[in-house]
């Protein structure tokens, strides 16, 4: 599992261009053959509603009634809101998602950070810092 | 009203107490729990459609902490396991403790942590089958949070539902406990090898659960001593 998530992250930090179909790809491919389990010892926060697959890194920092899986994979040191969900998708390390924002079949790069709440976002791969929806910065995967 | 409060209203009727709120914010508490209970409904008849559309027989099974609902699901996948394609849905508060269990009887299992949740509700079950290919599957069985309570407010859309107690919990449970019996189609009374020693009634532990629904199915069962097991997957309707 951890090569592949260094591909991805790899393939991420190409800034002139990414490819999101192959990232796409390797993320579905990775909750397909890989993913399995509950692996959520070291995160710092109330009790979440886990549906596994769950992985989460060292010290993530989750908020109140959150709710993660299935697929979900969250890098070290991220911080999750109170009331977000997450399903099928990659969070990296060091990533801010703000409160009763939900995800499905996303990924966020690292040091990325979501500064606002409540949107529904899907398909896409989030990149750097935003201060609002508008502000984003998405490539969506062709669905 | 903002979100949080809206959130932490729905809070109070998780546990039941919409009580604490007041004035507006009880009018909207009660319509909260409506609109969560219809919800909920709409999400288990979809489920359930699903489970029918790939011929899956589904079975939820709850009861409280430690009457032996594992434990019996690991005891029918030990006959039926080479049978059917399995899968087994545990939930609980925390932990993968009951998964694991599950796994070492060549079954598929899935656990779901429901942190400060007492029961599963249709929106979990539909989460995961949703991400999963229903053609790899005949058989569903759903492991409750344990708790004789909660369950009874969330229907998952399963075929059958399942109420264990246990003899240990003492001959008055079922009589404690009646809604989960009335929306039951089985109940089951394990630990029936222990009824001698702890000179339980069982009679009357039979008597009540008839008598509050008499459609139900009762059945006494040992998952220690394997009694009446090939009974209950008779009852559940699968071959064994
Ligand atoms: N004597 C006896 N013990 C049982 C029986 N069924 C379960 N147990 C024990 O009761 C405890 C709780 O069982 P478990 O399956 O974890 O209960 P659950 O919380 O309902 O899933 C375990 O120690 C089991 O071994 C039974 O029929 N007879
Ligand atoms: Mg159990």
């Amino acid at each position: 599992m951890k090569e592949k998530l260094e591909i991805i992250r790899e393939l991420l930090a190409n800034n002139q261009e990414i490819d999101a179909s192959k990232i796409h790809i390797l993320m579905l491919d990775l909750f397909k053959t890989q993913f399995k389990g509950l692996h959520v010892e070291n995160y710092i926060g109330d009790y979440p509603t886990f549906i596994e697959p769950v992985y989460l890194g060292d010290k993530v920092k989750l908020g109140d009634d959150v709710l993660l899986g299935p697929n979900v994979y969250i890098g070290k040191n991220s911080e999750i809101g109170d009331y977000v969900q997450l399903t099928n998708s990659i969070i990296f390390d060091n990533v801010k998602i703000g409160a009763n924002i939900n995800l499905e079949n996303c990924i966020v790069a690292k040091d990325s950070s979501l500064n606002f709440n409540n949107p529904n976002i899907k398909n896409c791969i989030i990149i750097g810092k935003a201060d609002s929806e508008e502000d984003l910065k998405k490539i969506s995967f062709s669905i | 009203m903002s979100d949080k409060e809206e959130r932490e209203i729905q809070r109070f009727m998780e546990l039941d107490s919409n009580k604490l709120t007041k004035g507006k914010e009880r009018e909207l508490a009660i319509q909260i729990e409506e609109d969560i209970m219809n919800q909920n409904e709409v999400l288990a008849d979809q489920i359930n459609q699903e489970f029918k559309k790939y011929n899956i027989k589904s079975i939820d099974i709850v009861g409280a902490i430690g009457a032996g609902k594992t434990a019996i699901i690991e005891k029918i996948l030990e006959k039926l396991a080479s049978k059917y394609r399995i899968l087994v849905i545990c939930g609980d508060v925390t932990t993968r403790v009951d998964a694991n269990r599950i796994e070492k009887h060549n079954a598929e299992s899935i656990q779901i942590n429901t942190g400060r949740e007492c029961a599963l509700n249709a929106y979990h079950i539909n989460q995961i089958i949703k991400n999963k290919d229903l053609n790899n599957y005949d058989l569903i069985i759903i492991e409750n949070v344990g708790n004789l309570i909660c369950p009874s407010d969330f229907i998952l859309g399963t075929d059958k539902r399942v109420t264990i107690v246990s003899i240990t919990e003492g001959e008055w449970v079922i009589e404690k406990h009646p809604m989960l019996f009335k929306m039951s189609d089985v109940a089951v009374i394990n630990k029936i090898d222990l009824a001698e020693i702890l000179e339980t009634d069982v009679d009357k532990m039979i008597n009540d659960a008839k008598k509050i629904n008499p459609n139900i199915q009762v059945i006494t069962t040992s998952a220690k001593t394997g009694k009446n097991i090939d009974k209950l997957i008779e009852i559940f309707g699968l071959e064994n």
